[in-house]
């Protein structure tokens, strides 16, 4: 009985950079160098953001839906605008309809490539989190040039854009793009995923089956890796993704090794994306005029989009005010976040990094 | 969509439609909340997971809650609404039935202190256990104790 109880140690990973992902902690009890039982503990960046949203009008609350998830703030932009414009009943102009998707698809490389910069981190490999960042400065300069912004833009507006692209931006994202690209395929292969190293610590490590992702609701990348091929992009097409041919990417295996390859996969994706819609883009107004403070009639609005980390949604209540009656977010990061209560256990200490890495969670939108 | 005709079927006297304006979602409500487990272990053959679990403040009287249901091989949404008393606010768990809804309703409990029965951990989860109110009902005031409130006893 005393012995059972002297090998177990409770120890507090966090709340400051368990990983480098942000303020999370674990309380987790460890046998020796085995994990046996592990406790999330979320909220240290909880804002009230479902409160302060009943506390303002519905275009104050842009701001707020950009630092939501900080790394992918136009994505939870264009999710926000396109809940009040359907809730509007409001039809956006084709121009800034695709801009948004180029805006999405670029996010989503800033996003992903800063996930690979981590998961390096995470390792020990430094080097690939040099080079993540290296890449995604690139598009952060991009989009700084189109919005001012850069972590959070405020580009979207409801009814379009705030403005048009910059001119000759194109070109400068076709070129940046294919630099990424060669980057990715090429020095990014050497240094990581076919790297023996990498592989060794990714490899089979934090397998998620089926029967998780159903009980937990896990979305996006993370099921993808487990050969569950599911992409609202694909599935329920919104914005421009209808009319642009791409393919939802998959891998089989589930474990760490197979979310760091969807990602690196993705940005390739992506950027096949990018430069479909830059050729098809139309002409024309990016929005349409909506007064700065209006009432909405009492409605039940719902609206998912797939973000980079998984199925967002946003389920809004309006009471014919002029302000929101309840919105409901939906983080994916809140319900990925706690599977790791299966996952960790029976892992080893330093697998918890490489494990939490890979699923790739944000506390902005897990404690909103 | 058949499938949440299926579900109906099944139910016929708790179960009642209510119209909807989104997209490939069918809204049912139930009118007697101590069914809910039965219910939602039927949603479970047809649905995959709670994608979300909405609660809507309606004072004097009602505590709306919206749990809404989706799957991965298809786009049909169930939204299955059950009101519940304000003033007695207890419903049963769904978390031994769905894993998601563990962490939703201890936010619920959070935000709106409603209490689930048969919940195995039931406490706050996005603030901390000694904050003051239940910031998500209708009457609770956002005052200049609420907006500098520490959490330390900074008295010397």
């Amino acid at each position: 009985m005393e012995n059972e109880n002297m090998n177990k140690i409770t120890i507090n990973i966090g709340p400051v950079h368990p990983s480098t992902h942000g303020v999370l902690k674990f309380v987790v009890e460890i046998d020796q160098d085995t994990i046996k039982k592990v406790e999330p503990e979320i909220g240290f960046v909880h804002r009230g953001v479902e409160k302060m949203a009943e506390m303002k009008y519905f275009n104050s609350f842009m701001p707020i839906a950009d630092k939501l998830d900080y790394i992918s703030a136009l994505n939870w932009e264009v999710l926000y605008a396109t809940t009040i414009e359907n809730a509007l009943g409001i039809t956006v102009p084709p121009r800034a309809v695709y801009i948004r998707t180029l805006m999405c698809e670029m996010q989503r490389m800033m996003s992903h490539l800063l996930f690979l910069a981590h998961v390096g981190e995470d390792l020990g490999n430094t080097t690939l989190f040099m080079w993540g960042f290296r890449e995604r400065e690139l598009l952060m300069d991009l989009t700084e040039e189109v919005s001012g912004g850069r972590l959070a833009p405020m580009y979207v507006s409801i009814g379009g854009l705030y403005y048009d692209l910059p001119e000759g931006f194109s070109e400068k994202l076709l070129s940046t793009l294919s630099v990424i690209e060669s980057k990715v395929k090429n020095e990014y292969r050497a240094m990581s995923y076919e790297n023996g190293l990498f592989k060794m610590r990714t490899v089979g490590v934090g397998i998620i089956s089926r029967e998780q992702i159903l009980k937990y609701g896990i979305t996006g990348p993370n099921i993808r890796a487990s050969g569950i091929k599911r992409d609202l992009r694909k599935d329920e097409p919104y914005l421009a993704y209808d009319k642009i041919d791409f393919d939802v990417v998959t891998e089989k295996a589930g474990d760490a090794y197979a979310r760091f390859m969807v990602r690196v996969n993705e940005i390739l994706e992506s950027i096949r994306m990018i430069r479909q819609v830059i050729k098809d883009m139309p002409t024309g107004d990016v929005k349409v005029k909506v007064p700065w403070i209006f009432k909405i009639p009492p409605k039940y609005t719902f609206v998912r989009q797939e973000t980079p980390r998984g199925e967002a949604a946003m389920y809004l209540v309006t009471n014919d005010d002029q302000k929101p009656y309840r919105l409901k977010i939906r983080a994916p990061s809140f319900y990925t976040l706690q599977a790791v209560k299966e996952l960790f256990v029976g892992s080893k200490v330093a697998d918890l990094v490489a494990i939490l890495g890979s699923l790739d969670p944000v506390p902005g939108e897990i404690d909103r | 969509m058949e499938s949440s005709d299926t579900i109906k079927g099944r139910f016929p006297t708790l179960l009642s439609d209510v119209p909807s304006t989104n997209k490939n979602e069918t809204v049912i409500l139930l009118n007697d909340k101590s069914k809910l487990k039965t219910v939602v272990g039927e949603i479970k053959n047809h649905f995959d997971i709670l994608f979300m679990l909405m609660v809507v403040d309606k004072p004097p009287k009602v505590f709306e809650m919206n749990y809404v249901f989706t799957n991965y091989s298809k786009n049909d949404i169930l939204t299955l609404r059950v009101n519940i008393d304000r003033n007695k606010p207890s419903v049963d768990s769904i978390s031994n039935l769905l894993g998601s809804a563990d962490w939703e309703e201890r936010e619920v409990y959070d935000m709106f202190g409603i209490s689930f029965k048969g919940h195995k951990d039931l406490r706050r989860i996005l603030l901390p256990e000694d904050w003051p109110g239940r910031p998500l009902r209708k009457d609770f005031q956002v005052t200049d104790e609420v907006r500098n409130w520490t959490g330390l006893d900074l008295k010397f």
